[in-house]
């Protein structure tokens, strides 16, 4: 039961620790350390401590060769939830659309079958991916400091949306500093807690590489989505594709991967004319709208209408102006 | 020895009337300027005593002592140069007792004696006939703003000219019929038939101009915002009488309006540079002057990399935004300009301009692409009923067939002006239960859900139908801000 005290200390010395250390200012430090005004003061913000001893620790984590003394927790779910089939989706802050779009509706259908989707909480591809599976069901976020800290500041909102139905953890103390360190070692819990490990968009030299590292060597899978080899933000994804990662083209290869059988498609429901002629060229190819007044030769208010109608049924994603059309 | 002209002063686009005194005695030759005038007005002496001269009249050998009464009201400017030298002229007996009965005077004197136009004569004559004056003694360029308000000009070239009038040796000349050039104005300005492809951004422009919406238009640099934004103005309706007149009088007082040009009919275009001042822009001054949000009342305030105006400069923007007007508080009182105008801004994605750009790559942190937006506030974009991201066109586009005139699109306008005023064109069910879907799914805010109904009313009223439908609520909301700016 000195998980907890060490988390504080570590907390408080401002130190990355994992066992308890044999000095003496640790020592005092537990001597004065009242543990049950501590979890008294913790419930009261809302929060929990799970110690890596305790049972309903996730076991995945606990397999990893470096897990944290513990985590602390905000949200009302149970923590069981992360014993079931768990895919993290990272990748870059600075994404594209492109990748914003992929990481969005990868990690709602794999929300929607049952899939706990896991990731960062940071901008680009982890928040497309939490929005993603929000849209669907739950999903967890893991911060890179402390656990009453919204970081960065302008994923409070979403944030707040995880906690309602899924979880937020982190190892680190209320109260911890976000550290560029701190990072990383918040990427080995994300692919800790994961069974698979996707790399959404990658620069060369990228935090989400590191955290599909970390699970390869727990022996996890990792996957990647292909990206245009002339961009910069395919440079890391295609380089672990070369190494034998396995190419993700739809949710379907993740949940073949995961075990998981998927719920029988749904055929998507019969468009109206109207709109059927517009997504048919926006899934041509992705375009903005004067190309697709060309292409369907329709005027620029019904095309503008009828977009708005695709979006809102979730079946065209926009970005500065530029509409693709949402993997099938 | 005491003769009097009237003039009028202005305070903001308020005329003041202010008598100019003028008290000859025997005494050591001198001449003063009393009540509160300013440099300009005081450095009148000497073009006043020069313009005398070289009209061949006499300038008086005595103590000569002007007085701008009320003396309390601060008085700057050249305007008050005539007024002075037909008061000195009238007491020196040069010109008959009762010659300046039922006359004012506006105007600057030359060291030739030549008379030069002034800023705000169209105020100054509004302040006359008001004074029940019938007469107004100024330059001959003045002369078309004076017939507007109502006055008969009394336009000459020269002081001599002016003083042969007075003195009853000559008529005043006829005045200039004004221009009657309004619709070949409209036509000078830039037609939307120049602009190739951009169905997109002509459509957003067409709204813009029918239901007077505050467009955004979010793109990368050198994709034709600016050549867009200036043909809002060719399609908006032209001015009405009254509309005119006000523009013209704050153009009068600000002195942009060209020599001899009559009303101002087609709605003006005003494109201040970021660098402008917050009183520049909003107006200002110890004496206020209007500022270009005044100048563009009635027409269109374009701000080209909005997020490059200083902050306050922003901010200052939203009471006109909110109110159509901007008051002014000096220790002397308070001016009001009137500044209903249509706001087009235009940004960049990012500070690099690479974003939303498919042939550049963007360099820009996260971090610094925060900073830029953040110098938007959100009540500032939220001013912004359509909001267009224009990606740059390609190639085939650039090359495709000229497109719809200006004249077309205005025929269409017109109408849906008409409809929108006429009508309360209510929303139908499905179209109102579509705009709350909307409202969850996207996010969007209390004023974002009344921004997309204004707006498809005003598409409603473009399509000629009676009520909002799902169509025109389903447009709506393809103009709202993009993502990346609400994120």
């Amino acid at each position: 039961m000195s998980e907890l005290a060490l988390a504080v200390y570590a907390a408080e010395t401002a130190s990355h620790l994992l066992e308890l250390p044999r000095t003496a200012r640790f020592a005092a430090f537990r001597a004065s350390f009242d543990e049950g005004a501590y979890r008294q003061q913790l419930a009261e913000a809302g929060l929990r401590w799970v110690a890596r001893s305790d049972p309903g620790f996730p076991p995945q984590l606990r397999a990893i060769h470096d897990p944290p003394p513990g985590l602390f927790v905000r949200g009302e779910a149970d923590l069981s939830l992360l014993t079931r089939p768990s895919a993290a989706i990272v990748g870059a802050r600075a994404c594209s659309a492109y990748g914003a779009a992929v990481a969005t509706a990868l990690a709602c259908e794999l929300a929607s079958a049952g899939v706990v989707v896991v990731s960062g909480l940071a901008r680009g591809v982890d928040a497309a991916a939490h929005r993603g599976a929000l849209d669907a069901g739950l999903t967890v976020a893991v911060l890179g400091c402390g656990i009453d800290r919204d970081y960065p500041r302008a994923h409070a909102q979403l944030a707040s949306r995880i906690a309602l139905d899924g979880l937020i953890l982190s190892e680190y103390a209320p109260g911890v500093e976000p550290m560029p360190w701190r990072f990383p070692a918040r990427n080995r819990i994300v692919a800790g807690l994961a069974r698979v490990t996707i790399v959404v968009e990658a620069r060369e030299r990228s935090g989400a590489l590191i955290t599909a590292d970390l699970a390869l060597d727990e022996g996890r899978e990792v996957m990647v989505v292909p990206g245009e080899i002339t961009s910069h933000l395919s440079h890391g994804t295609n380089a672990l594709l070369r190494l034998g990662a396995t190419p993700v083209t739809s949710a379907a290869d993740v949940l073949e991967a995961l075990g998981v059988v998927a719920a029988p498609p749904t055929p998507p429901p019969a468009l109206e004319p109207r709109l059927a002629a517009v997504h048919a060229a926006v899934v041509d190819a992705p375009a903005v709208v004067d190309d697709l007044i060309r292409r369907t030769g329709l005027g620029a208010g019904h095309v503008a209408a009828a977009l708005a109608e695709l979006e809102l049924a979730g079946l065209v994603v926009q970005s500065a102006g530029l509409y693709r059309g949402v993997m099938a | 020895m005491l003769a009097r002209t009237v003039t009028h002063a202005l305070v903001g686009l308020e005329p003041r009337r202010v008598e100019v005194e003028a008290h000859l005695q025997r005494g050591i030759p001198s001449f003063a300027i009393v009540g509160l005038a300013d440099r300009a007005c005081q450095e009148a002496k000497h073009r006043v005593r020069s313009g005398i001269a070289s009209a061949e009249l006499d300038w008086p050998t005595t103590r000569i002592t002007v007085n701008l009464a009320p003396a309390g009201l601060r008085k700057e400017g050249s305007a008050f140069d005539l007024p002075i030298a037909l008061a000195v002229l009238a007491a020196s007996d040069q010109l008959p007792a009762d010659a300046l009965e039922g006359h004012a005077a506006f105007g600057e004197l030359a060291l030739d004696g030549r008379l030069r136009p002034v800023a705000g004569a169209l105020v100054a004559a509004e302040g006359a006939r008001r004074a029940g004056l019938t007469r107004l003694v100024c330059p001959v360029e003045s002369a078309p703003e004076v017939a507007l308000a109502g006055v008969e000009p009394v336009a000459a070239h020269h002081l001599a000219e002016a003083v042969a009038y007075l003195r009853g040796e000559r008529d005043p000349p006829p005045p200039l019929p004004p221009d009657e050039a309004d619709e070949a104005a409209v036509g000078t300005a830039p037609d939307l038939a120049d602009v190739r492809g951009q169905e997109r951004a002509r459509r957003a422009l067409e709204i813009g101009a029918a239901g007077g919406h505050n467009l955004l238009l979010v793109g990368p640099p050198g994709i034709g915002k600016t050549m867009l934004a200036r043909r809002l103005p060719g399609i908006l309706p032209p001015l009405d009488d009254d509309a005119a007149l006000e523009v013209t009088r704050i153009h009068s007082v600000a002195g942009v309006l060209a020599a001899g040009a009559g009303l101002v009919r087609v709605p003006p275009f005003r494109a201040p540079h970021h660098t402008a001042s917050a009183a520049a822009i909003v107006g200002g001054g110890p004496g206020p002057r209007p500022g270009e949000a005044s100048l563009a009342h009635r027409g269109v305030l374009y701000l080209d990399e909005l997020p490059e105006f200083p902050r306050p400069v922003l901010e200052a923007l939203r009471e006109p935004l909110e109110d159509g007007v901007v008051s002014i508080s000096r220790v002397g009182g308070r001016a009001l300009f009137p500044a209903r105008f249509q706001l087009i801004g235009t940004m960049n994605l990012c500070p690099c301009g690479a974003r939303g750009d498919p042939g550049a790559v963007c360099v820009c942190t996260p971090q610094r692409i925060e900073r830029y937006r953040e110098r938007l506030s959100r009540a500032l974009l939220d001013r912004f009923d359509l909001v267009l991201a224009i990606p740059r066109p390609r190639g085939e586009e650039l090359a495709g067939t000229s497109s719809e005139s200006s004249a077309d699109v205005r025929v269409r306008v017109l109408l849906a002006r008409e409809q929108l005023a006429l009508r309360t064109m209510p929303m139908a069910d499905d179209a109102s239960t579509l705009l709350t879907t909307a409202v969850e799914r996207l996010s969007l805010s209390a004023r974002g859900r009344a921004r997309t109904a204004r707006v498809a009313r005003t598409i409603a009223s473009l399509a000629g139908d009676d009520g909002v439908g799902v169509e025109h609520v389903t447009e709506a909301l393809s103009y709202r801000p993009p993502a990346e700016l609400t994120a």
